[in-house]
């Protein structure tokens, strides 16, 4: 009877004693262990159940996983006077618990310095960059162009890029490793380890916007009109040709049914020699009395005189 | 009962031994209780779609397949299902808004032209929509490698997805470099995932609509409209050549061939004609005399019998031709 109290006293104490010496950490968080306030060892990064010093340590939890950063849209004139709106995001981690808790506290904070930083960061490297190098990674559309200026085939008239195309020396990607470099150093005081920087979204001002709206409507004109042109060009072309062979066609017939004909004739008047020549006066006869029968009309008046070898014995 | 016999002193008694009474017969049946509460929070299934991870008092012991699985009760064993199977979908520039119809439904606002709208090489500009499939590889990595998975994935698409057509002119964007944008994202955005080793592959990156802003659709349209007139314009063309020149092709082949028919007449009647002289040749050399006669003879009289109108003179009488002056020079006949 008298025990009884005194067993569940016991076991209560145990208790509290256990839960206040144990703690558990989860996956993906990191504990720094506080003595009354002061932070004590290195910071605990191993997931499991700890031990720490009942009732005088405390614990404070601090995420290890990849955290984001939404920056604000920024309004940034690049090196060549062009006014755009860069988006930014970028990755951390905590690498240092302790610096963290003294110096942000906690993710909110943090964030709030990365705003900062960041910020000035983007703003230097765009604004020290033209507006390509930030658009684009490499000169791939360059060589794409000159390419194409080699194969010279009318058809290949959608690859129409107008304008120069202003060479890349540093790029996209190389752009978000300067802000990352430029931002690394000073986010290290505070305990975060910037892991990269995305340049999210970069898009025109709206006011240049709708000049490069007015650009892109003119020039998908100016390639209108191109394309038209060709094709009537095309078009004369072919007619050209129709003229020609036409020409070429009748012509070449002509001379062929000539030749051919001019041919027959020699050779019918080759036969005719070799043959007549035999008796050239006979032959004279012959074709005198043919073409008599032939060439006199039926209707003819004729008139005989009594001359006429045919009458002689009329006389 | 007891009670209701009205014995104070023995009432306490009673109740406690009463209370006993129940607690030994409650007792088994609570342990029974426990167990089987016990038993039955320490068994999970996992779906065929999922995965288990396993978390023992906060430290990750290992990934369970789909079936029965044994954990420790009592917030020991904590079990976070993941569906690994299923391929999940980010949109850009469109949301889908419903598929419970027949015909998918999309929202594509004005709002959502700050995620499409990007600049071409050509610092051009083009509205891109593209949807992103991704699945869960590494349901450890997914959970807790990362704060936000989903917006990281968009992030990082979207930027890529600028990269990508950054490089591009918008002509090639908007045509014939569709397939390979798509590749290409896919490629460097599984990179950049594989670098923050948050678990996540990437399945397919899809390109849905790509137009030019809706400003400058009208001139595209009129680049179009252009290539089908240029189309036309050879189309005709080369109609009407391919009308004439055939036919012309044909009258020369009939011009030649009426060529080639004159010359075999022509030859033909040459050859008839010399053979039919030389028979007659042999029988006249013959008789030269006779046969140049007969044959003189023989003509005069065909030829003179089939005239109407004969006139024969006698060159003895004179002054004879006037008569006829009217009639040879009026009629002509």
């Amino acid at each position: 009877m008298s025990k009884f109290p005194l067993v569940v006293i016991v076991i209560l104490a145990t208790l509290m004693i256990g839960k206040n010496s144990l703690f558990v950490l989860d996956e993906g968080r990191q504990a720094i262990i506080t003595e009354f306030g002061k932070p004590v060892g290195t910071p605990v990064t191993q997931a499991g159940l700890h031990f720490k010093t009942p009732f005088v340590q405390d614990v404070r939890y601090v995420d290890k996983r990849m955290l984001s950063w939404d920056g604000y849209p920024n309004q940034i004139p690049t090196k060549d006077k062009k006014f755009i709106r860069v988006d930014t995001t970028a990755r951390f981690k905590v690498v240092d618990a302790l610096k963290f808790i003294q110096t942000v506290r906690n993710t909110s904070g943090a964030k709030a310095r990365i705003d900062t930083v960041l910020d000035s960061a983007t703003r230097n490297v765009i604004s020290s960059h033209n507006l390509v190098e930030a658009v684009r990674d490499s000169n791939a559309i360059i060589e794409k162009i000159n390419s194409n200026e080699k194969s010279t085939d009318v058809n290949d008239i959608n690859e129409e890029i107008t304008g120069d195309i202003e060479e890349v020396l540093v790029g996209r990607e190389k752009l978000s490793q300067l802000i990352v470099e430029k931002a690394d150093a000073e986010l290290r005081e505070f305990g975060i380890e910037l892991i990269d920087v995305q340049l999210r979204r970069i898009s025109y001002e709206k006011t240049v916007e709708q000049k490069v709206y007015e650009r892109m409507i003119s020039e998908r004109k100016r390639i209108a009109a191109k394309i038209r042109s060709i094709g009537e060009g095309e078009k004369a072309k072919i007619e050209g040709r129709l003229e020609k062979d036409l020409r070429l066609i009748t012509s070449e017939a002509y001379k062929q049914s000539q030749k051919i004909k001019g041919q027959a004739e020699a050779k019918a008047s080759a036969i005719y020699a070799k043959v007549f020549s035999k008796d050239p006066t006979f032959y004279e006869f012959m074709r005198s009395m043919d073409a008599y029968k032939t060439a006199i009309k039926k209707d003819t008046k004729l008139i005989l005189s009594s001359d006429s070898e045919f009458l002689k014995f009329m006389r | 009962m007891s009670f209701n016999q009205g014995q104070p002193t023995n009432d306490f008694e009673k109740m406690k031994q009463d209370l006993d009474k129940a607690l030994k017969m409650i007792g088994p049946f609570l342990i029974i209780l426990f167990l089987v509460i016990g038993t039955y929070t320490s068994f999970y299934t996992v779906e065929p779609d999922e995965e288990a991870v396993v978390i023992r008092l906060g430290k990750f012991t290992g990934t369970n397949t789909p079936g029965l699985h044994f954990k420790i009760p009592l917030g020991v064993d904590e079990v976070i299902k993941v569906k690994t199977k299923r391929v999940l979908q980010e949109e850009f520039g469109f949301r889908t808004a419903s598929t419970s119809r027949r015909v998918t439904s999309y929202r594509d606002g004005k709002d959502m032209d700050v995620e499409s709208l990007m600049l071409t090489g050509d610092l051009n500009v083009a509205d891109v929509e593209w949807a992103v499939q991704y699945r869960i590889a590494d349901p450890f990595k997914y959970i807790f490698q990362v704060a936000e998975p989903i917006q990281t994935v968009r992030d990082v698409s979207e930027s890529i997805m600028r990269r990508v057509v950054g490089d591009r002119s918008v002509s090639e964007t908007l045509t014939t470099g569709k397939v390979e944008i798509e590749t290409t994202a896919q490629e460097l955005m599984q990179l950049v995932l594989n670098k923050y080793d948050i678990g996540i592959q990437i399945i397919s990156v899809k390109l849905q609509d790509v137009n030019p802003p809706q400003v400058v659709k009208a001139s595209f349209n009129e680049v179009n409209e252009a290539k089908q007139e240029q189309e036309k314009a050879i189309n005709e063309a080369e109609g009407a050549y391919n009308k004439v020149i055939p036919e012309a092709r044909g009258k020369a082949d009939k011009q030649i061939s009426q060529a080639e028919g004159f010359s075999i007449e022509l030859v033909n009647r040459a050859q008839g004609n010399v053979a039919k002289f030389e028979e007659i040749l042999k029988e006249y050399q013959r008789a030269p005399q006779i046969t140049k006669k007969r044959i003189y003879l023989e003509t005069m009289e065909s030829l003179y019998k089939s005239f109407d109108d004969i006139t024969i003179i006698d060159t003895k009488i004179k002054g004879v031709l006037p008569v006829y002056n009217g009639q040879l020079t009026g009629g002509g006949k």
